[in-house]
């Protein structure tokens, strides 16, 4: 088992007049190499279950486990290094620094693990050339086109080699041949051994083959899995 | 290794953030630049100034002696040198002989000096001061040491002479023996050193008397006590001592350099504030950029390290840029921007090229003073940018 949860809670501004439940007792399996897509409307709580799975933030109480550690209670600082070296993100809008060329972006996550700029300048070219946009390299991230944009955040997702990509919305802001491309991408990393989570309520991404398992949430509960 | 090799991407990194925000980096750099230029130059044309004047006065006598009548000075009698044997400390007594010259053609107003260096305990040393040539032997007639403007003033009317007129307008002319260094020119620019005898003639002051009378002590340490003896044996007289000359020189350069020194870091802390305030008030972008590198991996330390690194290379560059420009300033425009504050606007005070005075404490005060408040003033707002949450990069926020 890669993704436990258990009784997980998140609860926003706790004891303050704005207090938000966001996931309430949520409990889910993930299995290594599974393709899962997280469904549900905005503010059902989806995303904020990918946060914590992705350990950007510990739940308020219950346990979450990846790959047998118990990350639940652990400090900041090594849920960041946690993050660093086993989970890719891609965005909703891709979030890609559009100041830094194509190449720089892709780099990133390799900065902060000590990764010699020669190397680094490997890696990144060897997932463009596999994404297409070696052509781009040198091109900031605001000139290039959505298409090429998506396959900058994904090489960036995929740099440091993370054995986790987790997607939040990916084709919400793309059109319907973009869309099944990038699912398309997904399913080409799934089948290289890779665990994927995707946020979506988009048909594109629900009905596609290889979306192995769709979990329902609604107001924090998963209601289907 | 890791360690290093992280710390040196944080820094080309931090070299990229600043490339892509030149136009604001740049302009920080300017003004922060100009900042330290001001404050460094201010305090190198101060430093100039005391050091120059200290290191010339280290030859002038150690007590002069004039006499006073009805408020003003007039010539001493050398009859009074004979009154001062029975002061227990005294070790010389020499006469000197000294006026202006107001020079119709050029304007300049000359100082002239009679002297008999060979009576002088320091005459050796006087040498010193010279660039090149002798000061004129003891007795000789109709030659002169001269500073650089006086010496510039003889070249460019084409003579080998220095012609001055009596008072009776028939004239005197002096051949050149020697030029003062440039390093004394504070004091000798406008200087013209012949013999006493020689000064006695252009002024028409009679055999057995001078304009003051420099007396030198055994022990330097009892000058005060001495001077004290003096002016209670010769009431009419005025004593001046060289450590009095020196304190009036410090505290006038010291009181305008505390003056503008006050202004320039009441600059200075303006600028610092400033950074404060820029640093603390994020931008949207900047706090997307960091979330994302949040999200990234990066730890909060790590972007405490980019805003370190931009700090310094920015606050380093500036403070090597200004500290260069002020050295130039002073040296080689002789601190053109500051010298009428210094020297003073009511004076009339020859030109003179100022010595360059590198005092390593200045330097590490004015770096304390600006680099470290800057880093300061953008690092520990940082503090608040790098705890941005994580999750805000997320859903597109």
């Amino acid at each position: 088992m890669l993704i436990e949860l258990e009784s997980v809670t998140k609860i926003y501004n706790q004891g303050q007049p704005n207090e938000v439940t966001a996931l309430d007792s949520i409990d889910l399996r993930i299995e290594e190499n599974a393709m899962v897509c997280l469904r549900g409307s905005s503010g059902s709580g989806k995303s904020t279950l990918l946060s914590i799975i992705g350990c950007i933030f510990p739940p308020t109480s219950g346990r979450a486990a990846i790959a047998g550690r118990q990350l639940a209670r652990l400090p900041d600082r090594f849920l960041t290094l946690h993050r660093r070296r086993s989970i890719g993100f891609i965005f909703q809008r891709f979030n890609l620094l559009p100041a830094l060329s194509v190449m720089d972006n892709i780099s990133l996550p390799l900065l902060p693990l000590g990764v010699p700029p020669a190397e680094r300048r490997q890696r990144a070219r060897a997932l463009m050339d596999r994404f297409a946009i070696r052509h781009r390299e040198r091109f900031p991230a605001g000139q290039i086109s959505g298409g090429e944009l998506q396959r900058v955040a994904i090489a960036r997702a995929l740099v440091n080699d993370p054995p986790i990509i987790l997607a939040d919305e990916p084709t919400a802001h793309l059109d319907t041949g973009l869309s099944q491309v990038f699912m398309d991408l997904m399913a080409e990393l799934h089948a290289a051994g890779k665990t994927i989570i995707i946020t979506s309520h988009d048909p594109l991404v629900t009905e596609h083959p290889a979306i192995g398992r769709i979990i329902d949430i609604r107001d924090g509960r998963i209601h289907a899995a | 290794m890791r360690t290093l090799a992280r710390q040196i991407n944080i820094l080309d990194y931090a070299l990229s953030s600043l490339w892509r925000r030149r136009l604001k980096n740049a302009s920080v750099l300017v003004v922060f630049t100009a900042v330290i230029f001001l404050v460094a130059s201010f305090q190198m044309v101060t430093d100039a100034l005391t050091g120059t004047a200290q290191e010339v006065l280290v030859n002038a006598p150690q007590i002069t002696l004039q006499r006073m009548s009805a408020g003003r000075q007039v010539n001493i009698p050398l009859a009074y040198a004979g009154k001062l044997g029975a002061i227990y400390g005294i070790s010389n007594i020499v006469p000197r002989v000294w006026g202006y010259y107001f020079d119709e053609l050029t304007g300049a107003n000359l100082t002239i000096m009679g002297l008999d260096t060979s009576r002088m305990p320091m005459g050796d040393q006087l040498r010193l001061t010279l660039a090149e040539g002798t000061f004129p032997a003891a007795g000789s007639r109709g030659s002169v040491v001269l500073g650089q403007a006086v010496r510039d003033m003889v070249r460019a009317r084409g003579s080998q002479l220095l012609s001055l007129f009596r008072n009776d307008l028939s004239m005197a002319s002096y051949q050149v023996a020697g030029v003062f260094s440039r390093a004394t020119d504070i004091l000798t620019r406008d200087l013209v050193v012949m013999s006493i005898a020689d000064a006695r003639d252009l002024f028409r002051i009679p055999p057995g008397q001078a304009t003051d009378l420099c007396i030198y002590v055994a022990n330097p340490t009892e000058i005060g006590t001495i001077a004290r003896k003096i002016a209670d044996l010769l009431p009419d007289t005025r004593v001046v001592t060289r450590p009095q000359i020196l304190k009036t020189y410090r505290v006038v350069f010291g009181w305008r350099s505390g003056f503008g020194s006050i202004c320039l870091l009441t600059a200075l802390t303006a600028f610092v504030i400033l950074a404060w305030d820029k640093a603390s008030g994020l931008s949207l972008e900047e706090k997307r950029e960091i979330a994302i590198l949040k999200v990234l991996g990066w730890q909060t330390a790590d972007i405490l390290a980019v805003r370190f690194w931009e700090s310094l290379l920015v606050s380093g560059l500036a403070f090597l840029l200004g500290v260069t420009l002020a050295y130039v300033h002073v040296v080689f425009l002789d601190g053109v921007l500051f010298r009428p504050v210094m020297v003073g606007w009511s004076v009339i005070f020859p030109p003179f090229h100022l010595a360059p005075a590198m005092n390593a404490q200045v330097f590490f005060l004015i770096f304390c003073l600006s680099v470290l408040p800057y880093l300061a003033a953008t690092v520990i707002p940082a503090w608040h940018t790098a705890t941005v949450r994580a999750d805000s990069a997320l859903s597109g926020a």
